[in-house]
Parts: structure tokens; sequence; C-alpha cells
């Protein structure tokens, strides 16, 4: 039994359906935002503080945040996270045709280039009953390691790396950095950094190897992708039942020899990040509790077995079972399940927070059940529809566009680190000579390169906070990098087996289907359902890692991801006056969940005035 | 004397597409050997990197693209870049927009100059947007300047000086 909100049991044969004698099975009554404490205390004391970030910097798009700081007894009171911009591609994508959907729902994000291209191919599969032959599985599986290897660096050291950078570790806390730069570290013998202090130096801006390097080692995974699926990001290679670009030898070739090029560069990176971690908890054991939040996490897996995924939903569990990411849910520190459609049928959406209207207020939910007979919530995202409905900014009622989705009514969050936990948790990795999965950790096995062979295992966490979310995605580095190098010697032996069929021909199907892509992004969880009818798109709704994270307060009254981590922080900058706050702790929380929001970034300069628009990435609200 | 042409913007964003539409019709033009008309849509990170892995280094760059400076729409523009850059707080920024997605002439100026791979002559033909709604269709002040922008990056990428 995985559920404990959701009026969903199971039988003897494992099949689902509702419980008995609820006359309304998932209905509830949303609670109600109390602030008039909270607004008392602001107004009464100089201490308390409203704390408004906008934008947060280092993140990708537009994300600002609002919290209430008390300076004195150096906590936070109230947390808002805000998506600042609606982009609507389940709108866009409505009455289009489904292959429309793997180039513009690509565009939702420009980091994670190829991410959303699959998820919508495998939606579409789904929906036409197609599958790739085997290489083409292998070849997305590789297109996305490859995604990530570019994502994670991209985050450790241009994005969060800064905030424990000299420049900021000496700004904020300088007794912290008398210690870093007299702190051996112990892992000096295999990054070279001799100290904490050396490694906090060269995670400085702009000038820092660390951070000059990260950006440096963004090229070759490029490089690869490129050379395989003809550009990145936005793939035009990605179709319905696998791949359309031709592929050699000489292209994995290619491959091997980029991948060989990070080989070094990643050990180096975890012992680093490891060092790091230690040394925050061994200066000061409050560290542990910035980001702090439940161990409640989501993943829904990736990286198919060629052997047996086909795409179909009632052969889901099995083939989701069998991926080199095992799908999962943990709550409270504990996996409850493994199975793709028990993690479905736990997702609802929210919009009591977010600038949307609530489409079952006319009472017409689309599908009861899931294509396999099993109830659906009317909050599902096959039901979901998408209603825009700006309205004014306010902490009670409706403060940003991500809605708040939720796992059997439970707040999780997803990243790479969630990819790597239910993996570890699940003990169900592939076979193979790289990797395995214990049950309690994952031991990442790489070999020697121009360094020597090194055997890593990242081990599921005492704690869960900031300083572990960097140090899982460090380790997501590794793991990422070895299902890359194992997807290439496979594809080697597929083609040495003359097996180079890389797509599967199909029909558009004209009746009514439904499909759904089980997929991740570089920074977690990834879903698009998909709803068909006369060869045109009814609904399409997408859900990501952000979307999860930076999710608003949902009708419990639960806070979403940032704002949970956010409220269990404690301010440890060390300032004498409030202006002199810069909310340093509380960004390192924000931060460690490599943010991904919608595609405009606003920047203002002194009076709130927007100064300069860009577009990024769409990872967040809708899609 | 080898010369980089290329125009920056993304696609279908009414006059904001400037740079990305004449960039089609600039690369289907004759061009002498030295003139290379390249596509760098594709993020001023990657452009910095694929700059300084080129056996080619360019002597002259010149870019079109719409920017938005609160000049009267339809305003075309055609100078030298100064090469200066911004604090460096400025310079991470837009680093950070660059490897999150951003296709942005300011931000490839910016990369690719703190990054030491821009000549010192860059050249800009640059026409002030009136509207970047969805859309593939320039307004008709912007319009009006398509062929005057085209002429002017000709110009200079012929020229010596």
């Amino acid at each position: 039994m995985c559920f404990k909100n959701l009026p969903i049991e199971f039988d003897a044969q494992g099949i689902a359906h509702l419980k008995g004698g609820v006359v309304d099975p998932y209905a509830y009554t949303p609670r109600e935002i109390k602030r008039d404490k909270l607004e008392e205390l602001l107004a009464r004391n100089g201490h308390i503080k409203d704390v408004s970030i906008s934008p947060v910097t280092r993140v990708a798009g537009a994300l600002s945040f609002h919290a209430v700081a008390d300076l004195q007894e150096r906590k936070f009171l109230d947390a808002n996270s805000i998506a600042t911009i609606f982009r609507g591609y389940e709108v866009i994508l409505k009455g289009r045709d489904p292959r429309d959907a793997i180039y513009i729902s690509s565009r939702a994000c420009g980091v994670c280039g190829g991410v959303h291209s699959t998820a919508a191919c495998e939606a579409i599969e789904m929906a036409f009953g197609i599958s790739p032959p085997p290489l083409g599985t292998v070849l997305r599986n590789l297109a996305l390691s490859l995604d990530f290897l570019y994502d994670h660096p991209l985050h450790l050291f241009l994005l969060a790396g800064p905030d424990y950078s000299q420049v900021v570790v000496e700004a904020t806390t300088p007794a912290m950095w008398e210690k870093a730069k007299v702190t051996a570290a112990p892992h000096a013998d295999v990054h070279d950094y001799k100290t904490i202090g050396d490694i906090m130096k060269a995670l400085n801006p702009l000038s820092g190897k660390l951070y000059l390097d990260g950006l440096k080692m963004t090229r070759a995974p490029r490089e690869a992708y490129a050379v395989l699926f003809g550009k990145y990001p936005h793939p035009q290679t990605v179709v319905p039942g696998g791949m359309s670009s031709t592929v050699t030898i000489t292209d994995f070739n290619e491959t091997y020899t980029r991948l060989q090029k990070m080989m070094d560069w990643t050990k180096r990176m975890i012992h680093l990040w490891d060092d790091l971690t230690e040394f925050f908890y061994e200066y000061d054991p409050e560290y542990k509790k910035v980001g702090a939040r439940d161990k409640n996490m989501i993943d829904l897996g990736m990286w198919d077995d060629p052997d047996s995924y086909d795409a179909s939903y009632e052969r889901c569990n099995e083939w989701g079972e069998a991926r080199w990411a095992t799908p999962g849910v943990v709550i409270d520190g504990n996996l409850v399940t493994t199975k793709l459609q028990q993690i479905n049928l736990g997702l609802e959406e929210f919009v009591e927070h977010s600038y949307y209207e609530n489409w079952n207020q006319n009472g017409n939910q689309r599908y009861q059940t899931d294509p396999s007979g099993a109830p659906l919530s009317p909050n599902h995202p096959w039901n979901k529809e998408t209603m825009a409905k700006p309205s004014k900014e306010s902490w009670k009622d409706r403060y940003t566009w991500a809605t708040a989705p939720r796992w059997d009514r439970q707040v999780v969050e997803g990243g790479a680190y969630a990819r790597i936990w239910t993996t570890a948790a699940a003990g169900l990795m592939p076979k193979n000579d790289f990797l395995e999965s214990t049950g309690h950790s994952l031991k990442i096995n790489m070999p020697k390169t121009m360094m020597r062979e090194m055997n890593f295992e990242w081990k599921i966490p005492e704690v869960w906070n900031a300083f572990e979310r960097n140090r899982a995605r460090a380790y997501c580095m590794g793991y990422n990098l070895m299902v890359a190098y194992t997807m290439v010697l496979k594809a080697f032996d597929y083609l040495r087996k003359g097996e180079d069929k890389v797509s599967t021909k199909f029909e558009v199907p004209q009746g009514e289907r439904r499909g759904v892509g089980f997929w991740g992004a570089g920074r977690g969880y990834l879903s698009h359902h998909l709803v068909l009818d006369k060869g045109a798109i009814v609904n399409y709704q997408i859900v990501t890692p952000s979307t999860f994270n930076a999710s608003p307060k949902d009708p419990f009254g639960n806070p979403g991801p940032y704002e949970e981590a956010v409220l269990n922080t404690p301010i440890l900058e060390e300032f004498s006056k409030p202006e002199d706050f810069t909310g340093v702790d509380m960004l390192r929380a924000i931060r460690s969940f490599d943010p991904c929001m919608p595609c405009t970034t606003h920047i203002y300069g002194g009076e709130r005035e927007i100064v300069r628009e860009v577009n990024t990435c769409a990872c967040s609200a809708e899609g | 004397m080898m010369v980089l042409v290329s125009g920056i913007g993304y696609s279908n964003l009414g006059d904001m597409s400037f740079g990305r539409v004449l960039l089609s019709t600039l690369a289907e033009m004759d061009w002498p050997a030295h003139v290379h008309v390249e596509d760098l849509n594709y993020g001023p990170i990657m452009i910095y990197q694929t700059l300084e892995a080129s056996p080619i280094k360019y002597d002259k760059v010149v870019l079109v693209a719409a920017a938005k400076r609160e000049r009267n729409p339809g305003t075309l523009e055609i100078y030298r870049w100064n090469g200066k850059l911004p604090e460096d707080a400025e310079i991470q920024t837009r680093i950070e927009e660059a490897i999150t997605g951003v296709i942005d002439l300011d931000n490839l100026l910016i990369v690719c100059k703190h990054f030491g791979v821009l000549p010192d002559d860059v050249t800009i033909v640059e026409v002030e947007p009136q509207t970047e709604a969805w859309g593939l269709e320039f307004s008709p002040v912007v319009a009006a300047k398509v062929d005057e922008a085209i002429q002017a990056v000709r110009d200079h990428a012929f020229s010596l000086n």
C-alpha cells in the first residue's frame, strides 16, 4: 500500500480501486492561510523584515522569492516562491499535430536541450502504440546522459558554486574563511587543492579555476550531442519510434573520446564536493539545517532498457523498473513505490495559490480511470485544463504562475539527487560493470583513464539539505558518465551484430488516445501527459521538477519545497546591522534545488523598474 | 583578412527577429572566400568556445540585430562597438544568462569579449524594434530598413577598415 492520503487501495492481485463507502473520494476543503500575526509582528518589530529577492540570480529563468526573516532569532517565519511568467505551452499545443509537441515543447527549456522532445516522443509512442528499435533507445539514453553532463557542471560551478566561493564566504562569514584557509582538503591528492580555502578561491566567479573549468567542461558533452543528434539544444532528430540520426561507428568513437575527456575531471569533482560539504558540517553543524526538509522526493526514472521498453502503459511498471534510473517515490526517507503506474495515480496538481482557474468547477471529469482501469483524480494532469487567471499578488491568496503538484497529497521534490536516491534504494539497476545499486547506496566504478581507476559510493544521506543536494549532484556526474559510457559500449555491440535500425515506421491514429512520457530532466522528474483525438492534441500537460520544487502552498496548507527549505534554514551569516543581511543561507537553500524557471527574466533597477527582458528556460510554471 | 558575418536573435519574435531573418538572406548571397556568414544563434558560451577552438581567427566581425535602446522604432544605427566591458558582476550575470539559454546581442558581445575571442573591429548594424510579439512579420518601420541594413552589412564586410 503506497498511498496514505488518496482513497486508493490495491487488491491481492495488485489491482487498484477506490476505497468503498467514500462519497466524494477526491474532495477536499482548502485551508485558509492566516497571516494576521505575521503582519502584526512585521509592523511592530524592527528586526522582523520582509525580504524580497527579485529576481533570484544564478538560476535558470525568472524566480522571485519573498520571505519574512526574524533577524534577532535568526530564522525565517514565512516564505513564498514566485514564478513570475506564464508561458502556456499547453495552450499553444492544443489542436496541433502531436508531432509538433516534440519541437514546440522542447523550447520550454534552453538548458535541458533534449529532455522535453524525448518526453514528448515517449508520450506519443504510448498513444500511437509504437516503440523504438534497441539502438534507437540506446541513442536516446546517450543523448540524455550527455545532456546532464552539460547541466550538472553548469550548476555546480557556475550557478550554485559561487555561493561557496571565497568572495561570498569571506564577505558573509569571515571567521569561516579564516578557518578554511588553514584546513587541509582530505582529497587534495586527487583534486590538487591543498586547503578548503584553495577550493573556495577556485570557485570565485569569473576568475576561479573551477568556475572556468566548469564552463569549459560543458563543451565536450555538447559536442558529442551535436555529433550524434545534429544540434544542441533542441535536436530535430528525436522522433516518435526512435531517432532520425544516421549514426556510424565513427560517431560513437567520437562520443567515446569525449566521454574519456570528462572522466578525470569528474573523479576530481566528486571528491571536491565531498571535502567542501564535510568542511561546512565540521565548521558548524547548524549548516546541516540549511535547505533542510523532509526526505520526500519523486522521480520517474529514465534511460530505458532497450530490450524492455515497449512504450505501453500496461507494461509501464515492468519497463520502468528495468530502467538505468529507477522510478520511485521516497516518503520520510523510505522508498514507497517503484511502479510508474502508482507514481502516475498519485499525481495531482492544485492551483488554489496560483494564477489559474480550477478546471474542476463544472464537475466534468474527462477520465475517471487510467488506461488500466485504476482510479484517477480529477486533479490529475490527464484531467487538467490550463486556464490562466492573472490576478493581484497576495500571500494569502494567489502569488505565482507555478502550480502545486503533489504526490498522494504530500510535498515531494524532484532533482538529480532524487534520481540517484530512488535508484540506490531500489536495488534494481541492470547488471553492468560500472554501476551497482545496493539498496542503500549507488556504487560507481570509474575506469582508469589518465588517473587511476576509482570507485565511488554515494550513500543515502542521514540528513537532507542544500549541501547533500549539491553533493548528490556531483555524484550524479559520475553516474551519468558511466551510463553514457555503457550506452556507447552497447551501441558498439548492436552495430557489431548488424542491428543498426534506429526508428520505427508509424501512422498517426485518428481515434481518442492517451499517452504519457515518464522521463527526466537534468533537474529531475519530467512528465508529459497527452490526450489525442482525430489526430490532433486535445490536451497536453507538462510537469517539470521545478514545477514541484517551486510550487506554492497547497490547499492543505503545506508550503512548496523551496518554501519549506527556506523556513527550515537558520540564518548563519555574520552581520551586525540589519542592512548588512545578505540572505546567503536562504539563497544557498534555494539554489541547491537548481531552479529552472519560466522564460523571461526581469531585472529590476532602482524603483523596481524593469530594465531588461530576456528569454530563456521555461521549465517551471505550466511547462 | 578574415571576416565573420552573422545576424543575432530568436525566431518568430516580430522585430526582435531582425538579425535572425536577415541572416537567412545574407547566407544566400554570394561572398568572397574571406567572408564567412555563420549562424551564431546557439548561445554565447558555445560561440566563444567555437571561436576559441577554430583555426580561423577573424580580423573583423559584422553583426546585425534588433536591440531595445529607447530610440525611435525603426531607427537603424551602424556603429563600431567600443569593446568596453561592464563591471564584473554584470559580466557574471551575462554568463549566467548565456549558459541558461539566452541568445542576445549584448550577451554575445560581452561574453566573447571577456573570453578574448572577438577582434577589435566589431561592427554592429542595429535596428530599434517596434514590436516583439510572437509572429513572423516585421512592423512597417522595421521592414522598411531591411534593404538598408543588408547593404550596410555587405559594405562593412567588404570594407578593409
